[in-house]
Parts: C-alpha cells; structure tokens; sequence
C-alpha cells in the first residue's frame, strides 16, 4: 500500500534566503519549461538557448536592444507592483500604456507646435503620465466608492483603450501620405526622446532608461519614507488596520491606481517618444502584460524591479533571434513569458513552504486498528 | 464508522481482547511529543508537547488545565487527528492507534470542538449536520437525534441566526450523530453566558452518563469545579500532573490553590487594587447611540464616564458589544445618536486625538503584523508631521513604550508578528497610554492572555484611568468587576441594565443580565457615584477564576 503523499510546512528562513531559492525556482522553471517548449517546436533545447543568449548579448547593438526594451517593462513592473504593495492588481497596464501613448502624441502633434521648442518634450511626457493616469482613474473610482473588482475593469479597460487607438490611426489621425499604412504622422524631432549613446554605437536606447531608473528610485522612497507611502502600506498589508487608524482607504486606493496608470502611460509615451515616433500598428506589444512578470521575478521590491526588467527585456530580445535563426514561431516568447511568471510564483511558494514527501506506511496501522476498534465497540454494546 | 448495534464479527482479535476490562481507559497516548518550527532543538523552534502520557476514561469528564500556550491544543489536537505527533503512541481500547486526519480520528471515534466554531452559517442546522455525517438533510432527522440525546435545537434555523449556546450543541450533535465516543471540547464555555453554562454542564454529564469520555480544555479553575471528574494540568508543554481524581471532600471537589499553583508554576499575589469609583470632570457622554445594520447591531445606548472612572461593558459575544467599542473607538460612525466628549462633538480628527483606543484584534487592527513596531507606532500616534515619514520618531516613540510597560521585544525594529500576544498587547496599550487621551476604550484587553500577561495590562488600565475616562468592553464579567466601578451589560443590541461593581451579588446579577434572564433593570443609567473609592466585591465575584 505504498502512495505519496506531499505535505507542506512553512519554511522559517530569512529574507535574502527566501528571495534566493524564489529566484532559483523561477529561473529552472523556466529553463525546464522552455526547453520543453523548444523540444514540442522541433528545435534542439541546447541550440535554442544558445541561441538566445547570443541574441539578447552578443553584440554592441542586442545590448543596447536589450536596455531599449528595460525602459518600458521597468514603467510598467514598477505600476504592477506599486499596486501588489497595495494589494491591488492592475492588470491594466497595457491599456494605460495605450493611453499614455496617445496623450503624448496629441501633445507632439497638435500641441507642442505652439509651444517653445525645449517644452515639447516635457510637455509630451507630461501628457502620457497624466493619460495613463487617467485610464487607471475609473477602476479607482469603481474600487474605493463601489467595491467594483479593479482586476475586472482594469483588464476589460485595456481592450476599449487598443480599440481607440485604432480608431485614431485608421481614422481622423490618420497620415494622408501614408501610402496607405495605417499611422500618424511622424512627431517633430523636437518631442524625441533623445539617444542615450552616440548614434555611430548604432543602438537605439534612449533617455526613457535613466528616467525609467529614477522613477524607481523614486517609487521606492515614496513608499518607504512618506507618509503616503506607510498610510499606503499600512492599507495593503491589512485594511482593517488602515481604517482603525483613520486612514482614508478609498483615497489611498484612487491615488495608487492613478499612480501605477501614470507609471504605464509615461511606459508608452516613452515607446513612442522614443522608439517609434508614430503611433502604427504594434505600438503596444505587450509591455503591459510583461510588466506584471517583470513584478513577481522582482518578487515586488521596487529596486529589483530594473534588474527583472532588464532580464525579462533580455529573453525577448534573445527570443527573436530564435525566429531567424531556429525559425522557431513568434509565440514561443508568450509560452517563455508564462514559464517565467509559473516559476516566479512556484518559487514564492516554495520559499514559504518546504515540500516534504511522505510514503503512506501507515496505511496498514489504520486498518488494523479500525477493525480493532469495531470489535471493541461490539464488546463493550454486549457488556 | 457502522453503529455497534449493526457490527458483527467472525474472529475477534487477540490484541482487543483487553480492552474490554472496564477498568482499562478508552484512550491513553504514552510519550507524546510534538515540535513545532524546527526538526531539531534548534533556535525557534517550540516544544509544544513534551513527552505527554494521558489516559481518557469512558464515562468521565476530564478537564485539561493551562495556562494559554502550555500545549492544551496541540496535544488535543493530536488526539483528534488534526496534527501529526513527532513521537509517541496512541491507543484505543489498547490498541495502537495511528491518526493521519480528523476524518480517521472521526472514524475511530474521536471527535473536537473546537473553540471557533466549523459550521456553514448560511446553513441550517440540519443541513449542516447533513453535511458532517453525509446523511439527507431532514428536519425531523435532526430534531429526532438532539431530542435523543437532549439537546435543545432548532434545525431549521439557519447557523447566522443562532445563538452562541445553540452553535456549540450543533457541533456536539455532528460529533454524536457521527457516534462519537470521546468528545473534546476546546474552551467550550468562552463564547457562553453563565446560564449556558449550567445547560452545557448538564448536557456533557448526560453524555459521561452513557459511557462517553468527554475532555474540556480549559484555563478556568471555577468551571471545573462545576463539572469535572478529573483534573490533568499542562504546563508550558509538560504533564504536570495526570488525572487527579475529584476530592468529594473538597466542595469544589480540588484545592483551587494547588490547581493554579500547578498551573502558573509560580504564586500569584491575589491582592489586586479595588476597582475605581471616583467621579471627576465628565468626559464622555453618550445618548441615544445606535449602530450601523439591519438591525442595528446595538441601539439606544445612553451612559456617561467621567475622568478617573472605569466604565465597563459586558455582553456575551455578538450582542453588539463589538460594534459599541468601534463607534466610541471612532472607526466606524453611528447611524444614530450623540457622543460628546469633553463638551464637544469631534470629527474624524477629534476621535484621533481625543480616544485611545485598544481593539480586540491585536493582529490584524491594533497592528500590522509585517511591520516593525516603530512603524506601527505611527499607526494610530501623530508621531511625525508633514510628508515625510519619521522613522527617527517612530523609533524613539517604540523604544519609550517598550519600556514603560516591560515588553519584551528586542527593539524599535522587531515586527510586531515576532511579539508574543501578552506582549504585543502590552505594547499596543503603552502606545495608546502615551497618547494621553481623555478617553481610553479598550475591547477584549486579556483575552487569550496568560495570568502574568492578564495582571500587567490591568494594572496598565488603572493606569489609564488616573487620567483618564476608561470603557471597558468586554464578555468577561469576573473582568468587568475587577477593574471597573459600574458594569453596564448589553442584551441584544440594548443596555439592559447597570450594576453598581459593590452591589450585592453583583456577579450574579450581571450573569442574568448577560443571560437574558433579568430585563427589568434600567435602560437609562444615572452618572458615575461621586465619592471616595469603594472596595469592590470582586475578590469574592471571581469564583476562584485566576486574574
């Protein structure tokens, strides 16, 4: 009568310890799951990976990809998790990225033209932070006064917002000289993000990195050493302690979705003020979505949210590599991104709690003793 | 498990065969240890059970004394199945005994009640009972089987609309109607009023009566006194002393002294302060207050405190007593009525600054169990102004009111989840202290405490009532009467009566009101008695309770 049996029991370590085995887990998950993966597409793991790493590092120009890619994902993993410190999930981020995309394009296109020169760029980030912010406002809204589920609306949100802005680049912002490509026009020069390295390094990363590191640190003091930031992690560790203290929950909730909506809109702004200086088609590639992975491999500490970012911008990087070389199909990135995020989780779990293994040897003392003490029972009914 | 009736064997086994000695205990378990948070004598790491042997004998009622924390649960909890022992054996009947899950446990025939009650509330009686013993949901099953053994039920109300007592009998029938022959009963009368008590006594004698071992776990000396056959007592872990038979000498059937002895290890002075009584300056008054729901969970509440004045509510849980402590601790606003304090009718800021207030939910409201204590500090103190978050004040502000009521913590930067609950209590009410508010409500102050932990927040209550106007609000009325000059108690939302700490039988008196039994009394209540402080009747109201 041999089974297993798998019990769990909370593991008493310290933090760095936890943070070590939650990483370890996340990565060999991922590793096993993605050669797994590789091995179902008809490649050879081994190649896959090599691959990937020659991809995402083995020149000037995938390094300075790789940092490209860091600015975005580190926005949208620091609006993920600024909201999982408050225990809400903003799974939204993409749509808010949408909208910060937009609000930045309307300004360089229709605005900045009247403004001096030096002002359109500040102007334009200002714009996407604020329509990023305002995306998140409603789920806020609906959260704090109604109790509305922010997962729900901030999800479903997403969609109204790639559907608007479809609207705009097929519709009435459309580029009459496009020769037919759905898109705006190109923003004046003036509203770009400027190059971070010279332009003969041939990379292509811009000013939105070191921006994208500040807000971090930023993000970190203003949740550590404010009192906003105490009233807000007060709220998100327990609610009921929030409101014996006098805290006004509904407010602090509305404040962090605005926030992480204008962590995800200045994501976009920066895409388009930076990278595609247009909005087309794939503007939003998902950097909304992989901001929620980039925050649980940075296990939703603020400061390890850039160094996720860079690793996760890192494996998309070497991902499309794969394409050309392995011609391996585009969706082995989502299946990566997914073995990641299983990992990033299964190893926060397993930090918490230690499996153990149990063979069911038992088994047989419980029989015995069942027929023992139904025998039992008829003696003491016949005494 | 069949019933015995319906069981009929072929070969009865040879390693049964001495169970059937009536001598013999129903179950015994020898050497029973259990560690918790380390597999070896490692740092952290707690020995709950230590090498326990115990013997439950059919037809008896055993109380298992201790104090919180000296392993009462765990090792009941092995017995039922719930908690795997690390050594030891159990036998039933004599025959090892081997249980991996309450269900095997059940099946053997052990069953637990445990302190906070398994039941569906959106779900009847019968229906609940359906669920636990797998039959049909039937009404007239359920009424058939509490009519046999003599429960008082209504299976066809639903589990939200009953009371404390009824709750506890429903879980008692799941555990008969599954024919369980031990029954273990963690701290069943904490959540009852005095007269349920009586009723529950009654019923477990009925069910010893019959053959069943029954076993309570308990940290009251007075409730044994009532009802046990036998005493065993754990102290941090260790079997003290196992099964002491009543001594029909003795009319609480054991030398009380002795038992608490046993139990705390040391002597406890029993010499505490009278209670309070002196009038000063008015500093709340309340009129007409009712509370938030449908009905409201508490209404009409009229009653003023003055400074120097300890206050007392008592009420047996969910009487509305909880909702009162939060409107007056300003958490939650009224639906009706006037509180004034020293005058004046405060906001939401004025609340702050003006009450202190202890909740009954250490963990989860008074603090937050992830943060350090000198951010938890901050949680209800204005120990830093303006936007940027002081950690420096915080510090300072822990490091103070850990030292002004002896907590044991090893600093400012201990997270208030490593703080034991006596401790963290202490803490939570020299944060509250220093605030120096005129009004100090504290809810539920000692429960689940041990004796020293009980003794030091009390002296810490009459501390706060040197300055200021205290309300106590708590189900404990040997509580009520040993801190406070006046006991209001609350029936059903509504104060239904006030008695003077020194009156007569006040004790009694505060049992029947708690109970139901005695409406009559004032609904309205006349100011606190000016005058020198009056020694309290409590000493002898305690029944031998430990403070």
């Amino acid at each position: 009568m041999m089974g297993l049996r798998f019990v769990l029991r909370p593991r008493h370590t310290s933090a760095p310890v936890r943070a070590a085995v939650s990483l370890f887990f996340a990565l060999a998950l991922a590793g096993l799951l993605g050669s797994l993966v590789f091995a179902l597409a008809g490649a050879s793991p081994a190649a896959a990976w090599r691959a990937m790493a020659e991809g995402a590092l083995g020149s000037g120009y995938s390094l300075g990809e790789v940092l490209l890619k860091t600015a975005p994902l580190t926005l949208t993993g620091l609006a993920v998790a600024l909201c999982c410190r408050l225990n809400l999930w903003n799974v939204g981020a993409e749509g808010q990225f949408v909208c910060g995309a937009l609000a930045a394009c309307f300004v360089g296109l229709f605005v900045s033209p009247g403004l001096p020169p030096f002002w359109g760029l500040p102007a334009a980030l200002i714009a996407g932070a604020v329509g990023g912010a305002a995306w998140a406002f409603l789920p806020g809204l609906l959260k704090a006064r109604l109790g509305v589920s922010e997962i729900l609306t901030t999800l479903l949100l997403n969609y109204v917002a790639a559907l608007f802005m479809e609207h705009l680049y097929y519709g009435p912002w459309r580029d009459p000289e496009g020769m037919g490509f759905p898109g705006t026009v190109e923003l004046p020069q003036n509203v770009w993000l400027p190059m971070l390295f010279p332009a003969d390094w041939g990379t292509r990363a811009h000013w939105g990195l070191p921006l994208a590191l500040l807000l971090a640190v930023g993000l970190w003091l203003l949740l550590e050493r404010t009192r906003w930031g105490f009233r807000a992690r007060v709220l998100g560790q327990s609610p009921k302690a929030a409101a014996y203290a006098g805290f006004r929950a509904a407010r602090i909730t509305i404040t962090a979705l605005c926030l992480s909506g204008a962590l995800a809109g200045l994501a976009g702004a920066g895409e388009l003020l930076g990278v595609q200086h247009r909005i087309q088609d794939g503007l939003a590639s998902g950097f909304g979505f992989a901001g929620i992975i980039v925050a649980f491999l940075a296990r939703l500490n603020l400061l390890a949210v850039p160094f996720a970012a860079w690793f996760l911008g890192a494996i998309l990087v070497g991902a499309d590599q794969l394409q050309t070389d392995l011609r391996l199909p585009g969706a082995v990135v989502l299946a990566l991104e997914a073995a990641l995020l299983f990992g990033a989780l299964l190893g926060e779990f397993l930090a918490a709690n230690r499996v153990q293994i149990i063979g069911r040897t038992t088994k047989r003392f419980e029989q015995r003793h069942e027929s023992c003490d139904e025998n039992s029972g008829e003696d003491n009914h016949v005494a | 498990m069949t019933a015995p009736t319906s069981v009929s064997f072929s070969a009865p086994q040879t390693a049964c065969a001495e169970s059937a000695a009536s001598t013999a205990p129903l179950l015994s378990c020898r050497g029973l240890s259990k560690r918790f948070g380390g597999s070896s004598s490692t740092e952290g790491s707690v020995l709950a059970s230590d090498n326990i042997d115990l013997d439950i004998h059919a037809g008896s009622i055993q109380a298992l004394l201790g104090e919180n924390g000296a392993g009462k649960s765990t090792l009941m909890s092995m017995l039922s199945g719930w908690l795997m022992p690390d050594s030891g054996a159990m036998y039933l009947h004599g025959t090892p005994l081997a249980l991996g899950s309450p269900a095997l446990a059940m099946r053997a025939g052990i069953g637990m009640v445990h302190q906070r009650f398994s039941l569906v509330e959106a779900l009847t009686g019968a229906e609940n009972l359906a669920l636990a013993d797998g039959g049909s949901v039937s009404v007239r099953r359920a009424e058939a089987l509490a009519a046999q053994w003599g429960l008082v039920l209504d299976a066809r109300r639903r589990v939200a609309e009953m009371s404390m007592g009824e709750r506890q009998r429903l879980e008692i029938l799941k555990l008969l109607s599954r024919d369980a022959r031990i029954l273990i009963l963690d701290e069943p009368t904490s959540v009852l009023a005095p007269a349920e008590i009586a009723g529950l006594c009654e019923t477990l004698r009925r069910l010893a009566d019959q053959g069943r071992a029954i076993v309570l776990i308990t940290h009251k000396l007075a409730e044994i006194a009532d009802s046990a056959d036998e005493v065993s007592v754990l102290r941090r872990g260790r079997m003290i002393a196992r099964n002491i038979p009543r001594d029909p000498q003795l009319s609480t059937g054991w030398d009380m002294a002795e038992l608490s002895r046993l139990m705390v290890g040391r002597d406890l002075s029993q010499t505490a302060p009278p209670p309070r009584q002196t009038g000063g300056e008015p500093v709340l008054s309340v009129r007409g207050l009712t509370g938030q729901g449908e009905p409201p969970a508490f209404s009409a509440a009229n009653f003023d405190v003055a400074r120097g004045e300890i206050f007392a509510i008592v009420g047996v849980a969910g009487n509305g007593q909880e909702d009162l402590a939060a409107v007056l601790g300003g958490v939650v606003s009224p639906a009706q009525g006037e509180i004034t304090i020293l005058g004046g009718r405060p906001d939401r800021a004025g609340f702050r600054s003006l009450v202190a207030y202890v909740p009954e939910d250490r963990h989860g409201t008074a603090t937050v169990a992830e943060l350090s204590l000198a951010e938890n500090m901050l949680l209800s103190t204005t120990g830093s102004r303006g936007a940027i978050f002081s950690r420096g004040a915080g510090k300072r502000a822990a490091k103070a009111a850990i030292e002004a009521l002896n907590v044991a913590a090893t600093g400012p930067q201990t997270k208030a989840r490593e703080l034991s609950g006596g401790n963290l209590q202490k803490f939570i009410l020299a944060r509250e202290l220093s605030k120096a508010a005129p009004l100090f409500v504290v809810e539920q102050p000692t429960q689940g405490l041990d004796v020293f932990a009980v003794s030091e927040v009390h002296a810490a209550i009459r501390e706060a009532a040197d300055t200021a106007a205290v309300v106590l609000v708590t189900g404990d009325p040997a509580e009520a009467l040993a801190l406070a000059g006046r006991v209001a108690v609350l029936y059903r939302g509504r104060v239904i009566g006030v008695v003077q700490a020194d009156a007569p039988e006040a004790f009694e008196r505060i049992g029947r009101l708690m109970a139901g039994l005695d409406g009559a009394g004032t609904t309205n209540l006349g100011h606190p008695k000016n005058g020198q402080p009056q020694l309290g009747q409590s000493e002898s109201s305690t029944m031998g309770e430990l403070k």
